[in-house]
């Protein structure tokens, strides 16, 4: 399922949910941290006021003045959260209190319940001025703590206090957490969105290209960037595989074409090429010149030189065809010691001036197969031109032309015969 | 039957006895307590000794002598003295008056508010008389009235907490 999702959207969604997963993380601990604080502070006011009563209350506790002990606890009545206050002789016997109006009775019978057994199993932090015990749970806290009169403990004071207001302090920093959560993730979503162009722009670039040279077939395209991360590695790499593969493609090309001796088109390059320019010629109204030719007596200097001589004897043609055929003629070997020029606009003055150039330079070329040793070979041509037979196929050129060289051959060699 | 009756007696008549109990040994702790809220002038701090003396009948029996034995006051060790006639009252800190004529009463506040000495009393009408602390049990529970006039007149300074839970006469009238 993953591998579908395109390494953009990946990104988005990597990016976005990492720090998403970060800020909760996060703000699970800051809310954490604010609920430990929140239960320090709150319980840090319940001493405060713990601390004022008992020490006000001291004197009531002396001379056992419920009546002014119960005085003291009713100003208890300004502060709706607290809940129950407890003023207990020595003897834990209750000297005053304090119920709130909401509080039900189940839970005063806990809470006093409760109370006398924390004095009782505390007595001992109990019995020193600084003692206290404190205690909080979801609904309610609690300080206790004792009374000391001439450093005597003479009773204890107990405050109970809802946690409401502890609770909606943490709920007003949860909410604006999770506000802050919504608006962060929506920022980084923004942001991932952007981001994830940085890694995946290359990337589409590279595909593009790719995408490219596989259509174009264009092995010389070169993909530029100015980064110098690793991306900038994979676009030299890419390069050079596209350079590996252009000059690879050009041998290849180079082997499928020509002839690998004389570097001349081969046979079936040469067929190609003439479908070209013939179709082209009539396109344009022009006619196509075939010269077909022959080296005369080929296999004597292969039989009395041997074959290096031999083929150096067809390179030498080759370069003798090349220099006397016109610029944008075609000349190929078509195997052994057959060659073919074709020449575009070949009107048959033009074919024969050709031809003619051929057989004179081929005559009067000296060929040295070692120093001080040469030799001298001539050639026979058959030439056609489709001046005065457009549209004729090739297949029928081509038989003509070499009808036209063996009649040259005939006729007793190093000279051209017009088809 | 005689000793039948003799015991319901005794055994109806003991929860008051008991109550009796209580108060008086609530009273005897109160005299010390009431010890502490007091600031008694310069002078007077250089005794050595910190005297509470009981002028006339003793109602505490040995409770007195049992509660403040090796204790200290104002961190000063306690004396507790004994006297039947005011005359017999030396300098003391703390004057518990049991008389029960007013008129003695009102002698024994005279003679305390021009030594700088507390009086302490259960005898109605002894705040508004002079005295400087009336303590009064009803049912169970404890009453302090305080003659701040008075007290103010023998150079005592009592301290807030114990005004604060006191009914505190100003001048004669609370």
């Amino acid at each position: 399922m993953f591998d579908r999702i395109s390494i953009r959207y990946k990104l988005i969604v990597l990016l976005g949910l990492s720090a998403w997963l970060a800020l909760v993380i996060s703000s699970l601990i800051a809310i954490y941290s604010t609920y430990l604080s929140e239960s320090k502070s709150s319980l840090r006011v319940l001493h405060q006021l713990t601390d004022v009563i008992s020490e006000n209350m001291r004197a009531a506790l002396a001379f056992s003045d419920a009546d002014s002990a119960n005085a003291m606890l009713a100003s208890l009545h300004a502060d709706p959260h607290i809940l129950l206050a407890v003023v207990s002789d020595e003897s834990g016997k209750l000297l005053a209190e304090y119920r709130s109006a909401g509080l039900p009775t189940s839970s005063e019978q806990a809470f006093k319940e409760a109370l006398q057994a924390s004095i009782r199993k505390d007595a001992g932090i109990l019995g020193s001025p600084l003692g206290f015990v404190e205690r909080i749970d979801n609904d309610s806290m609690l300080v206790l703590r004792p009374i000391f009169f001439e450093n005597k403990p003479i009773g204890t004071l107990a405050i109970i206090s809802d946690t409401e207001l502890m609770w909606a302090k943490i709920r007003e920093f949860v909410l604006v957490q999770i506000a802050a959560s919504v608006l962060t993730l929506v920022l980084l979503l923004f942001l991932s969105l952007k981001l994830q162009a940085l890694f995946t722009r290359p990337i589409m670039s590279l595909i593009a290209t790719m995408q490219e040279v596989a259509q174009t077939k264009n092995y010389r395209a070169v993909l530029t960037s100015n980064r110098r991360d690793e991306f900038k590695s994979l676009y030299d790499v890419f390069n050079a595989m596209l350079a590996d593969i252009h000059e690879r493609d050009d041998r290849l090309s180079k082997l499928a074409t020509t002839d690998a001796l004389t570097g001349l088109a081969n046979r079936h390059h040469a067929m190609e090429i003439m479908r070209t320019m013939l179709t082209r010629a009539l396109r344009k109204g022009e006619p196509i010149g075939i010269i077909m030719l022959d080296l005369d007596f080929f296999k004597k200097v292969n039989d009395l030189y041997g074959h290096p001589v031999g083929d150096l004897v067809l390179q030498e043609t080759a370069r003798v065809l090349l220099d006397s055929a016109r610029e944008y003629d075609l000349v190929a070997r078509l195997g052994g010691e057959e060659f073919l020029v074709i020449c575009d606009c070949g009107t048959l003055d033009a074919c024969i001036a050709v031809a003619e150039r051929i057989r004179l330079g081929l005559e009067g070329r000296s060929i040295e197969y070692q120093p001080g040793h040469s030799l001298n070979v001539t050639v026979s041509l058959g030439v056609y031109s489709s001046e005065k037979r457009p549209g004729e196929p090739i297949e029928t050129m081509i038989a003509a032309a070499d009808e036209a060289l063996y009649r040259a051959k005939a006729a007793g060699r190093n000279c051209y015969i017009v088809a | 039957m005689l000793l039948l009756m003799v015991g319901l007696l005794s055994l109806l008549q003991a929860p008051w006895v008991y109550a009796g109990d209580e108060e008086r040994k609530l009273e005897a702790v109160f005299i010390g307590r009431f010890a502490s809220y007091i600031d008694w002038p310069d002078k007077d701090r250089e005794r050595e000794r910190f005297v509470i003396t009981l002028l006339d009948d003793n109602p505490f029996g040995k409770l007195l002598d049992d509660l403040y034995r090796d204790k200290r006051i104002h961190n000063k060790p306690i004396e507790l003295r004994y006297a039947n006639k005011l005359e017999q009252v030396g300098e003391t800190d703390v004057l518990f008056i049991t008389l029960r004529n007013a008129a003695a009463r009102l002698a024994a506040t005279e003679f305390a508010h021009k030594n700088g000495i507390l009086t302490i009393s259960e005898a109605k009408g002894f705040a508004e008389s002079g005295g400087i602390i009336q303590l009064d049990f009803v049912e169970q529970k404890t009453r302090i009235k305080i003659n701040h006039a008075a007290a103010v007149k023998s150079g005592l300074k009592i301290g807030a907490p114990l005004l604060s839970i006191a009914t505190v006469l100003r001048g004669d009238k609370p």
